[in-house]
């Protein structure tokens, strides 16, 4: 547990070294900030456009964020040598892993909390302020999304032999996932039959943590009828407490697996050597 | 007076022989009561007015004369009903029934108040509470109800009681030129139902918790104005009608349901649709297979999807505001509608003759709705960032998609969205909170020592 915290300190202090962190950030705050105040209606507040478009603002830069930082962490240690040097002290791999896992994400969180609080505050005296709700389902959905796809960059991360094959990986991963999923599914699901598209869509949906991410927060804000009769008893479902206890397991889920397995695959690579 | 004297002798005498027989005297004065308003009403002659003392009488009463039954002034004037029969039945012209209370929560067939064949009738200031239809009319025309309350009263033991079950509250067949004004409908089935009834007026009511706020089915004629609707599956459905105007109602929050709009236009024909306010709904404006309607001086604003058209021909759209919605219009086979001059706030125009209009026209994208309609199923991809970028990808074609010719450069009068609910002061709080929280760990982290 010491090591687990010394690696995560450790990361948190390079992550904050790192100038990529600070235009991250930069990007981020001034995104949600310009957002906001182009559609400043006076107020912000369930599913509506400004939430609409700051939510999709999100699903286009966290996740690429995420994958960036956290693949190039780990992909750094391999090439500049660091982890060999590491390997040689008794620090456990999960250690190591959870550690770098969690400092990573302590960068992201500080991340979102500047762009949030900056857009919160600057979005008040400028007259488009944020309803309660709704600024805290946004700030969970941004949390949320950028911790699975940081969990998604360890594995990346592991799996990479250098930054540039991280970055490969990476963008590919995020193109996939949040640019060309809707037309990949059109064109793929459009051969199933059709009874069988409705559970193959529902069950690949899991699989994409950006779509996992929105859907639950569209749902959260209110915007659940909008996906129609085929979807109605679930998104009754996801709207009760209920939900939220099952996104908040399908999260944990997902980012203890990919998490896992890039400690397993990191494991096998250091006892072969 | 010699009617009024003869009556009271009449109470005192037939009190007097029943507070014998009967265990109770409450109950017995109970009974007396309502026999006697029953009574009452009976020899009562055409055109007199019975005035009612506080106090509950037992349904259901019949009138089938014209007369007036009125509470005393700050009388509390009950009708308790617990037949099957209608709480009060109006088979006359010119019956006037105001002040009181109807309580006929039992839920049944007959309608709480009946009114059948009637002429010229008057129906003000009740509280009705119903386990069925509020007020049913059934060829009856000229009259007017209003300021009355209907609300949803009926309960059942072993579950729930289901929408499909509820009666509406006011429910008009063949019944034409009524004013129906100032009305509270909360938690019926439908608020106010017309079916094959013309000219009627439905004004400055307000619809909670129903179905539908009004429901035309086959009218000509209706007019539907200053009404205000919430939580309803949808505002205004507006089916197979011609000449109708719905105008300066407002519409806000019917987004829980997959079938919610706010107002619902399907077969209409050369109806005004003017000044309304739909705010907040799943689809603000929605418009299927009608034809020659006018659409204008509506604000739209934070709904889900603004403006929705399919297969509507010839309609004329313009002067719209459309704010703040997720997805501002979709429209699919619909051709030949007239859209101009409305304001869209997610399109960007451009205006070098300086006449306020965009000169470069905006096209309304029919394309998840074509994918939706094909498979249902893909409607789970409503606005993923993904499902944008191909939509923005598949532009063929587009010659043929439904375009505001001249859109708004800038909107005309306020945009503000005005519901509130959450709490604002709160998320700024939170907001100092966390920027305070992240520079601290920036500092504390992140600064060379």
């Amino acid at each position: 547990m010491r090591h687990l915290i010394q690696v995560a300190a450790r990361e948190t202090r390079l992550g904050f070294r790192n100038p990529w962190a600070y235009s991250f950030m930069a990007l981020f705050a001034l995104f949600m900030l310009g957002l906001l105040l182009i559609n400043a209606q006076g107020y912000v507040q369930g599913y509506s456009g400004t939430t609409g478009t700051l939510l999709n603002l999100s699903v286009y830069l966290l996740p690429l964020m995420a994958l960036l930082l956290g693949s190039f962490s780990l992909a750094t240690e391999k090439e500049e040598g660091s982890w060999e040097l590491l390997s040689v002290y008794p620090l456990s791999t999960a250690s190591f892993i959870v550690g770098k896992y969690g400092g990573l994400a302590l960068v992201l969180i500080v991340i979102v909390s500047v762009g949030f609080g900056l857009s919160g505050l600057i979005g008040s005296l400028a007259g488009a302020s944020f309803g309660f709700q709704t600024y805290v389902q946004l700030l969970v959905f941004s949390v949320s999304v950028s911790l699975l796809y940081l969990a998604v960059a360890m594995l990346v991360g592991t799996i990479a032999k250098n930054r540039w094959q991280a970055l490969t990986i990476g963008v590919s991963i995020w193109f996939f996932t949040v640019i060309g999923w809707a037309p990949i599914l059109l064109a793929a699901l459009g051969f199933l039959p059709y009874p069988l598209i409705k559970p193959v869509l529902s069950v690949l949906t899991l699989l994409n943590p950006a779509e996992l991410a929105r859907l639950f927060t569209v749902v959260k804000l209110g915007g659940g009828s909008i996906m129609g009769p085929e979807y109605y008893e679930w998104m009754l479902w996801v709207k009760r407490p209920t939900g939220t206890i099952a996104y908040i397991a399908a999260v944990t889920v997902w980012i203890g697996a990919a998490v896992g397995a890039s400690q397993l695959i990191w494991e096998r690579r250091r006892s072969r050597g | 007076m010699k009617v009024a004297a003869s009556l009271a002798v009449m109470l005192i005498a037939l009190l007097c022989s029943n507070a014998g027989i009967l265990n109770s005297v409450e109950a017995a004065k109970q009974n007396e009561t309502d026999s006697d308003l029953q009574a009452r009403i009976d020899q009562a002659k055409a055109g007199d007015i019975i005035t009612l003392a506080s106090g509950e009488y037992e349904g259901p009463l019949t009138i089938s004369k014209p007369l007036t039954l009125e509470a005393e002034p700050g009388a509390e004037v009950t009708i308790a009903n617990k037949s099957e029969q209608p709480a009060v039945t109006v088979a006359s012209h010119d019956v006037t029934l105001t002040g009181f209370r109807i309580n006929d929560a039992a839920m049944k067939e007959q309608p709480s108040i009946l009114i059948n064949r009637s002429q010229s009738f008057r129906l003000a200031n009740l509280e009705i509470e119903t386990g069925s239809y509020g007020i049913r009319m059934a060829d009856s025309n000229q009259g007017e109800i209003r300021n009355t309350l209907i609300e949803w009263a009926g309960e059942r033991a072993d579950a729930p009681v289901k929408l499909s079950e509820k009666g509406n509250g006011i429910d008009l067949y063949q019944s034409h030129d009524n004013v129906l004004e100032g009305n509270t409908i909360i938690a019926m089935h439908d608020g106010i139902y017309m079916e094959n009834s013309d000219r009627n007026t439905v004004a400055a009511n307000r619809f909670e918790r129903l179905r539908y706020g009004v429901h035309c089915m086959y009218t000509v004629g209706t007019v539907i104005r200053d009404n205000a609707g919430e939580y309803n599956i949808t505002g205004a459905m507006i089916m197979a009608v011609r000449e109708v105007e719905v105008s300066s109602n407002r519409f806000a929050k019917q987004n829980e349901n997959v079938n919610s709009q706010g107002i619902l236009l399907f077969d209409a024909e050369s109806s005004v649709i003017r000044d309304n306010v739909t705010e907040g709904n799943r689809v603000g404006l929605y418009v299927e297979q009608s034809a020659r309607n006018t659409i204008t001086g509506n604000r739209v604003i934070g709904n889900y999807i603004g403006l929705q058209l399919l297969k509507a021909e010839d309609n004329q759209i313009t002067d719209n505001l459309f704010v703040g919605n997720v997805v501002q219009a979709e429209a699919k086979q619909s051709v030949r509608n007239e859209l101009s001059a409305n304001y869209w706030d997610a399109f960007q125009g451009i205006d070098t003759d300086g006449d306020g209009g965009s000169d470069i026209r905006y096209a309304i994208s029919p394309f998840f709705q074509s994918v939706v309609k094909a498979k249902p199923a893909f409607q789970l991809f409503f606005q993923a960032p993904s499902f944008q970028f191909l939509e923005q990808l598949f532009q063929s074609d587009k010659e043929a998609w439904t375009k505001d010719a001249e859109p708004l450069m800038a909107p005309s009068g306020a945009t503000a969205v005005q519901a509130a609910g959450e709490d604002h002061g709160l998320s700024m709080a939170v907001s100092i909170m966390l920027l305070c929280a992240a520079v601290a760990i920036l500092i504390k982290t992140g600064v060379k020592k």
